[in-house]
């Protein structure tokens, strides 16, 4: 099928990339721009691995078609440390053990991210409601429950 | 004993950073210069003769560089077990016949995955349908299909049996007429898998000076380097397989695969690097689930609840090649005789050959279901004889020196104590059977308990792990272990062995891991074996480090090796704080008047170092484990008695895992078997039909999701200690906790309702159907 231009934002940096209509935005951020933190483990929206941000909204990178992306702000997890110094979701998702095998993480805690973006003090259900589309065979939540709570109370 | 600084402690993962903010590279994740994509062709068969693959079209289609077939392998089998009575049974590409649905016959590497598929639609493979048998007990009837018709037999008048195990010991029918009250159930497990989220994924590159490196994602390398090198009739050496983050396993990734062998083939072939990633569905319909087992229970015991006989049968479909199915039946004679003493026991399991796909290991490896099983029926025993559940289980507990019938010992354990913390812990025998209580509330809570015991490692190639730990100029340290973190946090508690060892702090030592030609052979991540096996090679590996490190300051300093102490890289004189000399000055003296020794540990570990070999798979004599874990679990539900619907509220896990070497890895371990057994016991199913996969997706296949989240409580036993520079005995902590929660789930779900549901999964409708019943 025919390229066609698109304009992205990734996290703070603009990207002009002609793609073919059809690739999703998980493939070109993980092909074109080389952004692997975003993984795909199921393809088809059951899983929340490829969850990324639209304009501070978390979507499923591969549900979404890279040209509906034009002209938005993405953010991915590679983009959530600034100079260096992590986010306090990345912080605390490692000192409370919600990490194990990590396929899962950077979703993860991109969703937490906008959890905690609309809503700072969520309370226990309302975090674990938020984080139903992201699944995770490592922890049984339990950890990662602890690191949202955490950092939603500014600890890390 | 000086205080432990790093041990014990709840240190924060090594990989942590890497995986948070998305650069762990994970094999799916990797691209090479040139590389190609592959795919698989599978056939549509559950049984056929293969007439004809014509691969023509296929070759011609632009883009499509390497298509193979079985006629382009050397034609060696390989097995999960390789032993003189399980010969290998399985061709890495089908050659000339099919036996399940989604077997691999032919692959293609090509520009990209779109032509790749397309050159799939344009193979033609001629097939010759034959009968075909899915249930294992059908299979094993005289008129039965058979599916191995050449292959070396298990000597067994029943057919398609792929491996029988058969033991016993006491007099099984004299304890059955001696008993006061004899019980027979059918137990049925359920067709589960693993749901590692990264999908089963390789990339193979051969290079120019002909030797083949593999990154997979996979549960240890080293056994995926010696089939490899097998099946390819390569030299060891001339097979690389490295380190990639693996997203997750759960049993799932060991052993060798074909999609492994046909990325490494097509690699040779096209002089490429090639790729292959299964697709979601794929691993669903063509990769290998658990082992589902029925297992058959006849148990006597006394009025007072003490067992007397015991009386087991198990049936495994393993599919249509052995996987790990003649292991899972061995492994369940271990898990019942593990966790209560027997006086008579009679044990037969038999793995049966079906056209269905093949099956793999999967935490816990039958013990779930097999405990699902003899604790279920436990505590419909303590029923009938008006015991609680709790006092049954004390009295029947494995103790502490316990000899096993095979001849190990379990040495310390901690099951008795286990018992009696959970069950006080959740107030157990308060609020057990209050059935009645609750009969007109329409949500009824239960509690239930199981117990479950495992082992730590056990020999089966490679056998033992080996370690080296290097002291860098700076005395900083790199470590090098052939042990792969699949998320179990090895690497991690590795490092705090080492730190622990020599002296340093964790941040001070470089992990270089799981690469079959720079480091030593790791007995891999599935056998339980990490923290004991692998953690010992390490222990030792660093505490050489560090006593030569100390010789040489001993003579700096003008003292004794066991006057000092190391701390921050600095090594002391004990009491005098002033006499000390850094890490970095003791490996400049080193080199330079030990002649050039730049210091470097070494160390190696083997259980049972005086047993040549594993235990007879068929008999079960010989040394299984020196190392077993025990642990009590209560489940406590709540039932929607309308709607039959099950919700686990609360997990309480009292555990003997010797000493947690990182108490938060092990409570993220208790958590996430908690939820695999919440799975196991409430939902999860993988449906067939005629040898097809319905289960195709995760919206099919449900597992815990957030909203599912069980509260997890833990308490530990510990029964071991660590100290400097002497092997330890610590437990494994990742298989056994997955195990006990399943009957005590099924044991809360009959607290509730008075419904006993013998096959899994507990779903809605089987607790309706037992309350119309009723």
């Amino acid at each position: 099928m025919k390229k066609q231009l698109i304009e992205l934002r990734v996290n703070g940096e603009p990207h002009e990339l002609a793609v073919e209509p059809q690739r999703t935005l998980l493939e070109v951020l993980r092909e074109d721009l080389g952004l692997t933190g975003a993984k795909e483990a199921c393809g088809t929206g059951e899983c929340g691995a490829c969850t990324v941000l639209m304009d501070g909204k978390s979507i499923l990178s591969c549900l979404t078609l890279a040209i509906e992306a034009q002209g938005k702000k993405i953010t991915t997890i590679e983009g959530l440390a600034k100079n260096g110094e992590l986010h306090p979701l990345q912080k605390a998702f490692i000192r409370h053990g919600a990490i194990q095998c990590g396929y899962c993480t950077s979703g993860m805690i991109l969703n937490a991210k906008a959890i905690l973006d609309e809503n700072p003090r969520p309370s226990r259900d309302e975090i674990l409601k938020g984080l139903e589309g992201n699944l995770c065979r490592c922890t049984g939540y339990n950890k990662i429950l602890e690191a949202v709570m955490a950092a939603s109370i500014g600890e890390e | 004993m000086d205080e432990l600084s790093y041990v014990g402690k709840s240190v924060p993962r090594k990989d942590g950073v890497e995986k948070a903010t998305g650069r762990a590279v994970y094999t799916v994740d990797m691209v090479l210069p040139g590389m190609l994509w592959g795919k698989i062709l599978r056939s549509s068969y559950p049984h056929a003769r293969i007439l004809n693959i014509d691969t023509s079209r296929a070759e011609r289609l632009p883009g499509v560089k390497t298509v193979i077939t079985g006629k382009d392998t050397l034609g060696i089998k390989h097995g999960f077990v390789e032993t003189p009575r399980y010969p290998p049974d399985q061709y890495p590409i089908a050659m000339d016949r099919v036996r399940y649905i989604g077997e691999e016959v032919a692959a293609v590497a090509a520009i990209d995955e779109y032509v790749a598929e397309e050159a799939l639609s344009l193979i033609k493979v001629d097939y010759e349908e034959l009968p075909a048998v899915f249930d294992p007990e059908e299979a094993m009837k005289p008129e039965a299909p058979e599916i191995h018709p050449s292959h070396p037999k298990v000597k067994d008048p029943c057919k398609n049996i792929g491996g029988k195990t058969e033991t016993g010991w006491g007099n099984i029918e004299k304890g059955f007429a001696e008993s006061y009250l004899v019980r027979e159930d059918r137990f049925e497990g359920q067709l589960r898998t693993h749901c590692y989220m990264e999908p089963q994924a390789t990339l193979a590159s051969f290079d120019l000076s002909e030797k083949l490196n593999v990154w997979t994602s996979s549960q240890g390398p080293f056994i995926k380097r010696a089939k490899l090198a097998t099946t390819l009739g390569l030299p060891f050496n001339n097979v690389r397989v490295l380190k990639a983050y693996v997203g997750g396993a759960y049993g799932g990734k060991v052993d060798l695969f074909s999609h492994e062998f046909c990325a490494s083939l097509l690699s040779i072939k096209a002089r490429r690097p090639v790729k292959i990633v299964f697709t979601r569905e794929e691993v669903f319909q063509a990769s290998r689930h658990g082992q589902p087992i029925l297992v058959e229970l006849k148990t006597g015991v006394k009025k007072d609840g003490t067992l007397v006989a015991q009386q087991v049968k198990v049936i495994n479909n393993s599919g249509a090649y052995r996987g790990s199915g003649v292991v899972v039946i061995f492994l369940c004679w271990g898990f019942v005789m593990l966790s209560y003493r027997i006086p008579n026991l009679k044990y037969e399991g038999y793995s049966v050959y079906t056209n269905n796909p093949v099956r793999a290991p999967q935490r816990g490896h039958g013990a779930p279901n097999l405990r699902f099983a003899v604790d279920s029926q436990m505590d419909m025993i303590a029923e009938e004889l008006g015991i609680d559940p709790v006092e049954i289980r004390l009295k029947n507990a494995r103790q502490k020196g316990d000899i096993l019938p095979n001849g190990d010992s379990v040495r310390n354990c901690g099951l008795v104590e286990c018992i009696e913390k959970v069950a006080k812990a959740t107030q157990f025998k308060e609020r057990y059977g209050k059935r009645k209580a609750q009969e007109e509330e329409r949500t009824r809570r239960g509690i239930g308990i199981g117990v479950s015991s495992y082992f730590s490692g056990s020999l089966i190639y490679p056998n033992a792990s080996a370690a080296i730990v290097k002291l860098n100029d700076d005395g900083t340290i790199s470590l090098l272990t052939g042990a792969l973190d699949i998320g179990q946090g090895v690497e991690t508690i590795l490092c705090q062995i080492v730190a622990e060892e020599i002296g340093v702090s964790i941040e001070d030592i470089r992990v270089v891991a799981a690469d079959t030609e720079t480091t030593p052979v790791d007995i891999g991540s599935w056998i339980s074996g990490g923290a004991y096996v692998s953690g010992n090679a390490v222990k030792m590996a660093a505490s050489d480090a560090r006593r030569q490190l100390f010789e040489v300051a001993a003579q700096e300093l003008e003292c004794n090796p066991e006057e000092l102490i190391a701390k921050n890289r600095e090594i002391f004189v004990k009491g005098s704080p002033g006499r000390s000399i850094s890490f970095t000055r003791a490996v400049a003296v080193s080199i330079a008047k030990c002649r050039g020794n730049p210091i470097m540990g070494k160390g190696y570990f083997r259980t049972m170092k005086d047993i040549p070999t594993h235990p007879s798979l068929a008999t079960t004599k010989g040394r299984w484990s020196e190392n077993y874990a025990f642990d009590a679990q209560v489940a406590e539900v709540e039932v929607d008695m309308q709607t039959g619907q099950v919700r686990l509220v609360k997990a309480t896990t009292a555990h003997d895992c010797g000493f947690p070497i990182n108490p938060l890895i092990v409570e993220g371990q208790i958590d996430g078997q908690v939820s695999m057994a919440q799975g196991h016991a409430l939902w999860e199913q993988v449906s067939m039909e005629e040898g097809k996969t319905l289960t195709t997706s995760f919206l099919d296949y449900k597992i815990p999701c957030a909203k599912d989240m069980v509260e997890s409580q833990y308490i530990d036993v510990i029964t071991e200690k660590y100290e400097r520079e002497t092997p330890y005995r610590t437990k494994e902590v990742g298989e056994g906790y997955v195990s006990a929660m399943v009957a005590a789930i099924a044991n809360a779900v009959y607290d509730a309702t008075g419904v006993r549901v013998k096959n899994l999964p507990i779903l809605p409708e089987k607790i309706l159907m037992g309350l119309k019943e009723k």
